[in-house]
Protein backbone atom coordinates (compact mmCIF):
# COMPACT_ATOMS: atom_id res chain seq x y z
CA UNK A 1 0.00 0.00 0.00
CA UNK A 2 1.04 3.32 -1.35
CA UNK A 3 1.64 5.38 1.97
CA UNK A 4 2.11 9.55 1.20
CA UNK A 5 2.88 12.08 4.24
CA UNK A 6 2.87 15.37 4.20
CA UNK A 7 4.70 17.61 6.88
CA UNK A 8 3.59 21.15 6.75
CA UNK A 9 3.96 23.20 10.07
CA UNK A 10 1.45 25.75 9.69
CA UNK A 11 -1.14 23.42 8.86
CA UNK A 12 -3.94 23.57 11.73
CA UNK A 13 -6.33 21.47 10.51
CA UNK A 14 -4.57 17.85 10.61
CA UNK A 15 -6.41 15.12 8.36
CA UNK A 16 -6.23 11.66 6.74
CA UNK A 17 -7.72 10.79 3.57
CA UNK A 18 -7.77 7.19 3.12
CA UNK A 19 -8.39 5.65 -0.53
CA UNK A 20 -9.30 2.32 -0.58
CA UNK A 21 -10.96 0.05 -2.98
CA UNK A 22 -12.28 -2.53 -0.53
CA UNK A 23 -12.61 -2.38 3.01
CA UNK A 24 -10.33 -4.56 4.53
CA UNK A 25 -9.03 -5.18 8.23
CA UNK A 26 -6.12 -3.40 7.30
CA UNK A 27 -7.93 -0.04 6.50
CA UNK A 28 -10.29 -0.33 9.26
CA UNK A 29 -6.83 -0.57 11.55
CA UNK A 30 -5.89 2.44 10.02
CA UNK A 31 -9.58 4.05 10.59
CA UNK A 32 -9.44 2.79 14.23
CA UNK A 33 -5.95 4.26 14.88
CA UNK A 34 -7.22 7.59 13.81
CA UNK A 35 -9.73 7.00 15.78
CA UNK A 36 -7.63 6.17 18.73
CA UNK A 37 -9.43 2.90 19.04
CA UNK A 38 -6.54 0.77 18.12
CA UNK A 39 -6.33 -1.89 20.53
CA UNK A 40 -3.91 -2.21 23.51
CA UNK A 41 -4.17 -4.85 25.31
CA UNK A 42 -2.04 -4.98 28.18
CA UNK A 43 -0.80 -7.51 30.56
CA UNK A 44 0.74 -8.97 33.27
CA UNK A 45 2.55 -12.37 32.97
CA UNK A 46 0.93 -15.47 34.27
CA UNK A 47 3.15 -15.98 37.03
CA UNK A 48 3.45 -12.72 38.72
CA UNK A 49 2.10 -11.36 40.96
CA UNK A 50 -0.96 -8.98 40.15
CA UNK A 51 0.87 -5.82 41.95
CA UNK A 52 4.38 -6.76 41.31
CA UNK A 53 4.26 -7.58 37.78
CA UNK A 54 5.36 -5.39 34.80
CA UNK A 55 2.92 -4.66 32.62
CA UNK A 56 3.83 -5.31 28.80
CA UNK A 57 1.95 -4.03 25.85
CA UNK A 58 0.77 -6.99 23.62
CA UNK A 59 -0.32 -6.60 20.00
CA UNK A 60 -2.90 -8.38 18.68
CA UNK A 61 -1.54 -10.21 15.97
CA UNK A 62 0.75 -11.88 18.80
CA UNK A 63 -2.23 -13.29 20.11
CA UNK A 64 -2.48 -17.01 19.58
CA UNK A 65 -6.39 -16.99 21.90
CA UNK A 66 -7.78 -16.03 25.05
CA UNK A 67 -8.81 -17.51 27.82
CA UNK A 68 -11.24 -17.47 30.48
CA UNK A 69 -10.21 -19.94 33.63
CA UNK A 70 -11.42 -19.29 37.42
CA UNK A 71 -12.88 -15.95 36.69
CA UNK A 72 -9.44 -14.57 35.37
CA UNK A 73 -8.52 -13.54 31.48
CA UNK A 74 -5.40 -15.30 30.41
CA UNK A 75 -3.90 -14.11 26.76
CA UNK A 76 -1.89 -17.15 25.09
CA UNK A 77 1.49 -15.80 23.04
CA UNK A 78 4.33 -17.29 21.52
CA UNK A 79 6.13 -15.65 24.45
CA UNK A 80 4.20 -16.88 26.95
CA UNK A 81 1.03 -16.31 28.89
CA UNK A 82 -0.49 -13.19 30.12
CA UNK A 83 -3.15 -12.23 32.47
CA UNK A 84 -5.68 -9.38 31.28
CA UNK A 85 -7.64 -7.40 33.43
CA UNK A 86 -10.58 -7.05 30.63
CA UNK A 87 -13.71 -9.27 30.22
CA UNK A 88 -14.16 -11.82 27.40
CA UNK A 89 -16.63 -9.74 25.81
CA UNK A 90 -14.75 -6.45 25.98
CA UNK A 91 -11.82 -8.46 24.22
CA UNK A 92 -14.41 -9.81 21.63
CA UNK A 93 -15.80 -6.57 20.76
CA UNK A 94 -12.19 -4.77 20.59
CA UNK A 95 -10.45 -7.30 18.75
CA UNK A 96 -13.32 -9.06 16.62
CA UNK A 97 -11.73 -6.68 13.62
CA UNK A 98 -8.40 -8.66 14.13
CA UNK A 99 -8.88 -11.77 13.28
CA UNK A 100 -10.70 -13.07 17.01
CA UNK A 101 -13.88 -14.97 16.85
CA UNK A 102 -15.50 -16.43 19.99
CA UNK A 103 -15.75 -20.15 19.59
CA UNK A 104 -17.02 -21.36 23.23
CA UNK A 105 -17.59 -19.94 26.15
CA UNK A 106 -14.31 -19.06 27.41
CA UNK A 107 -12.29 -19.09 24.64
CA UNK A 108 -11.37 -16.13 21.67
CA UNK A 109 -9.32 -17.42 19.33
CA UNK A 110 -7.00 -15.80 16.38
CA UNK A 111 -8.17 -17.08 12.95
CA UNK A 112 -4.20 -16.15 11.75
CA UNK A 113 -3.02 -17.86 13.88
CA UNK A 114 -4.36 -21.04 13.57
CA UNK A 115 -2.86 -24.00 11.27
CA UNK A 116 -5.39 -26.24 10.98
CA UNK A 117 -9.23 -26.99 11.71
CA UNK A 118 -9.78 -30.60 12.25
CA UNK A 119 -12.36 -32.82 13.73
CA UNK A 120 -11.65 -35.76 16.16
CA UNK A 121 -12.96 -39.24 15.87
CA UNK A 122 -15.61 -37.73 18.88
CA UNK A 123 -16.68 -35.08 16.45
CA UNK A 124 -15.43 -32.42 18.35
CA UNK A 125 -14.06 -29.99 16.26
CA UNK A 126 -10.20 -28.30 17.18
CA UNK A 127 -8.61 -25.59 16.18
CA UNK A 128 -4.40 -26.33 15.84
CA UNK A 129 -2.12 -23.74 16.12
CA UNK A 130 0.98 -22.89 14.87
CA UNK A 131 2.60 -23.65 18.66
CA UNK A 132 1.17 -26.73 18.78
CA UNK A 133 -1.94 -26.04 20.91
CA UNK A 134 -5.30 -26.52 20.18
CA UNK A 135 -8.86 -25.40 21.24
CA UNK A 136 -11.92 -26.37 20.55
CA UNK A 137 -15.19 -24.94 18.30
CA UNK A 138 -17.82 -25.33 20.44
CA UNK A 139 -21.31 -26.70 18.43
CA UNK A 140 -23.26 -23.93 19.86
CA UNK A 141 -21.12 -21.41 18.63
CA UNK A 142 -20.73 -22.82 15.35
CA UNK A 143 -23.05 -20.62 13.51
CA UNK A 144 -21.68 -17.08 14.73
CA UNK A 145 -17.81 -18.59 13.84
CA UNK A 146 -19.48 -19.70 10.34
CA UNK A 147 -20.76 -16.14 9.56
CA UNK A 148 -17.51 -14.20 10.96
CA UNK A 149 -15.48 -16.36 8.29
CA UNK A 150 -18.02 -15.35 5.86
CA UNK A 151 -17.37 -11.76 6.92
CA UNK A 152 -13.98 -11.48 6.89
CA UNK A 153 -13.38 -13.62 3.45
CA UNK A 154 -15.28 -10.40 1.79
CA UNK A 155 -13.39 -8.01 3.70
CA UNK A 156 -9.96 -9.43 3.27
CA UNK B 1 -38.84 -21.14 24.90
CA UNK B 2 -41.48 -20.18 21.87
CA UNK B 3 -39.09 -20.51 18.95
CA UNK B 4 -37.99 -23.50 20.45
CA UNK B 5 -41.77 -25.27 20.46
CA UNK B 6 -42.37 -23.79 17.05
CA UNK B 7 -38.78 -25.91 15.81
CA UNK B 8 -40.30 -28.51 17.86
CA UNK B 9 -43.71 -28.55 16.72
CA UNK B 10 -41.97 -28.36 12.89
CA UNK B 11 -39.63 -31.85 13.46
CA UNK B 12 -42.76 -33.61 14.71
CA UNK B 13 -44.90 -32.85 11.99
CA UNK B 14 -41.91 -33.66 9.45
CA UNK B 15 -40.74 -36.65 11.12
CA UNK B 16 -44.59 -38.09 11.22
CA UNK B 17 -45.03 -37.03 7.62
CA UNK B 18 -42.16 -39.02 6.03
CA UNK B 19 -42.42 -42.28 8.53
CA UNK B 20 -46.03 -42.32 7.85
CA UNK B 21 -45.68 -41.34 3.98
CA UNK B 22 -42.99 -44.23 4.02
CA UNK B 23 -44.88 -46.80 5.53
CA UNK B 24 -47.83 -46.10 3.01
CA UNK B 25 -45.47 -46.59 0.44
CA UNK B 26 -43.82 -49.90 1.87
CA UNK B 27 -47.72 -51.30 2.35
CA UNK B 28 -49.10 -50.59 -0.95
CA UNK B 29 -45.60 -52.35 -2.58
CA UNK B 30 -46.06 -55.29 0.12
CA UNK B 31 -50.05 -55.24 0.15
CA UNK B 32 -49.99 -55.42 3.89
CA UNK B 33 -52.02 -52.77 5.50
CA UNK B 34 -52.02 -50.72 9.20
CA UNK B 35 -54.08 -49.75 11.88
CA UNK B 36 -55.22 -46.88 13.65
CA UNK B 37 -53.32 -47.75 16.86
CA UNK B 38 -50.24 -47.80 14.55
CA UNK B 39 -50.59 -44.40 12.75
CA UNK B 40 -51.10 -43.50 16.89
CA UNK B 41 -47.95 -45.36 17.92
CA UNK B 42 -46.15 -43.82 15.46
CA UNK B 43 -46.87 -40.03 15.96
CA UNK B 44 -45.78 -40.38 19.36
CA UNK B 45 -42.61 -41.72 18.64
CA UNK B 46 -42.13 -39.56 16.79
CA UNK B 47 -42.76 -36.94 19.29
CA UNK B 48 -40.74 -38.71 21.82
CA UNK B 49 -37.63 -39.09 19.03
CA UNK B 50 -38.13 -35.04 18.63
CA UNK B 51 -37.96 -34.16 22.18
CA UNK B 52 -35.08 -36.40 22.97
CA UNK B 53 -33.06 -35.21 19.77
CA UNK B 54 -33.89 -31.81 20.58
CA UNK B 55 -32.15 -31.80 23.61
CA UNK B 56 -28.94 -31.76 22.92
CA UNK B 57 -28.32 -28.54 23.68
CA UNK B 58 -27.81 -29.82 27.41
CA UNK B 59 -24.89 -32.23 26.44
CA UNK B 60 -23.09 -29.13 24.96
CA UNK B 61 -19.52 -30.54 26.71
CA UNK B 62 -19.93 -34.18 25.65
CA UNK B 63 -18.32 -34.81 22.67
CA UNK B 64 -21.39 -35.66 19.51
CA UNK B 65 -20.59 -39.53 19.59
CA UNK B 66 -21.51 -39.92 22.96
CA UNK B 67 -24.42 -37.19 22.64
CA UNK B 68 -25.72 -39.66 19.68
CA UNK B 69 -25.22 -43.21 21.88
CA UNK B 70 -26.90 -41.20 24.97
CA UNK B 71 -29.78 -39.74 22.79
CA UNK B 72 -30.31 -43.09 21.06
CA UNK B 73 -30.45 -45.14 24.39
CA UNK B 74 -32.63 -42.62 26.00
CA UNK B 75 -35.12 -42.50 23.04
CA UNK B 76 -35.21 -46.23 22.60
CA UNK B 77 -36.06 -46.10 27.11
CA UNK B 78 -38.80 -43.84 26.44
CA UNK B 79 -40.06 -45.69 23.08
CA UNK B 80 -40.49 -49.29 25.13
CA UNK B 81 -41.98 -47.36 28.11
CA UNK B 82 -44.76 -45.98 26.00
CA UNK B 83 -45.25 -49.54 24.29
CA UNK B 84 -45.27 -51.38 27.27
CA UNK B 85 -48.88 -48.83 28.24
CA UNK B 86 -50.00 -49.77 24.65
CA UNK B 87 -48.82 -52.79 25.28
CA UNK B 88 -51.29 -53.30 28.21
CA UNK B 89 -54.31 -52.11 25.95
CA UNK B 90 -53.38 -53.90 23.12
CA UNK B 91 -50.63 -56.54 22.97
CA UNK B 92 -47.77 -56.26 20.71
CA UNK B 93 -46.28 -59.29 19.44
CA UNK B 94 -42.16 -60.44 19.90
CA UNK B 95 -42.35 -59.64 16.22
CA UNK B 96 -44.24 -56.39 16.66
CA UNK B 97 -40.98 -55.30 19.46
CA UNK B 98 -38.17 -56.30 17.14
CA UNK B 99 -39.38 -54.48 13.90
CA UNK B 100 -40.07 -51.21 16.28
CA UNK B 101 -36.60 -50.86 17.64
CA UNK B 102 -35.71 -52.00 13.68
CA UNK B 103 -37.25 -49.32 12.24
CA UNK B 104 -36.07 -47.29 14.73
CA UNK B 105 -32.49 -47.84 14.85
CA UNK B 106 -31.52 -48.53 10.60
CA UNK B 107 -32.93 -44.70 9.82
CA UNK B 108 -30.97 -43.41 13.40
CA UNK B 109 -27.61 -45.13 12.11
CA UNK B 110 -27.96 -43.96 8.90
CA UNK B 111 -28.08 -40.41 9.39
CA UNK B 112 -25.58 -40.51 12.28
CA UNK B 113 -23.52 -41.67 9.60
CA UNK B 114 -24.58 -38.70 7.60
CA UNK B 115 -24.28 -36.72 10.57
CA UNK B 116 -20.67 -37.86 10.47
CA UNK B 117 -19.66 -37.38 7.46
CA UNK B 118 -21.30 -33.93 7.37
CA UNK B 119 -18.85 -32.73 10.20
CA UNK B 120 -15.56 -34.35 8.42
CA UNK B 121 -16.63 -32.10 4.96
CA UNK B 122 -17.71 -28.94 6.57
CA UNK B 123 -14.52 -28.92 8.66
CA UNK B 124 -12.58 -29.15 5.81
CA UNK B 125 -14.27 -26.30 3.97
CA UNK B 126 -13.70 -24.11 6.84
CA UNK B 127 -9.87 -24.74 7.05
CA UNK B 128 -9.65 -24.32 3.29
CA UNK B 129 -11.38 -20.73 3.90
CA UNK B 130 -9.27 -20.25 6.79
CA UNK B 131 -6.03 -20.73 5.26
CA UNK B 132 -7.56 -18.52 2.01
CA UNK B 133 -7.98 -15.41 4.77
CA UNK B 134 -4.56 -16.13 5.96
CA UNK B 135 -3.06 -16.00 2.09
CA UNK B 136 -5.19 -12.98 0.90
CA UNK B 137 -4.23 -11.41 4.21
CA UNK B 138 -0.55 -11.67 3.51
CA UNK B 139 -0.62 -10.79 0.06
CA UNK B 140 -2.74 -7.23 0.81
Amino acid sequence: MKLNLFEDKNNIDEHVDVYFSKMRPQIKQIIDTVNSERPSLSGRPADDDLDDGEEILIEPKEIYYLDYVDRKLFMYTGNGVYRIMKTLSECEELLWNYGFVRVSKSNLINIFKIKQLKPDLNMKVYAYFDNGERICVNRSYKKEFDEYLQRMRRMV
Amino acid sequence: MKKYFENLAFMVCLSYTVVSFSGAIINMISGSQTSNVNEIVIFVLCVIASVVLSLHGLFENLSMLAVMVIQYIAACALGTVFLLIVNIFNPISPRGWFELFRSFTIPYVVLALFYYYSVFTDTRKKDNLIKDIQKNRKEA
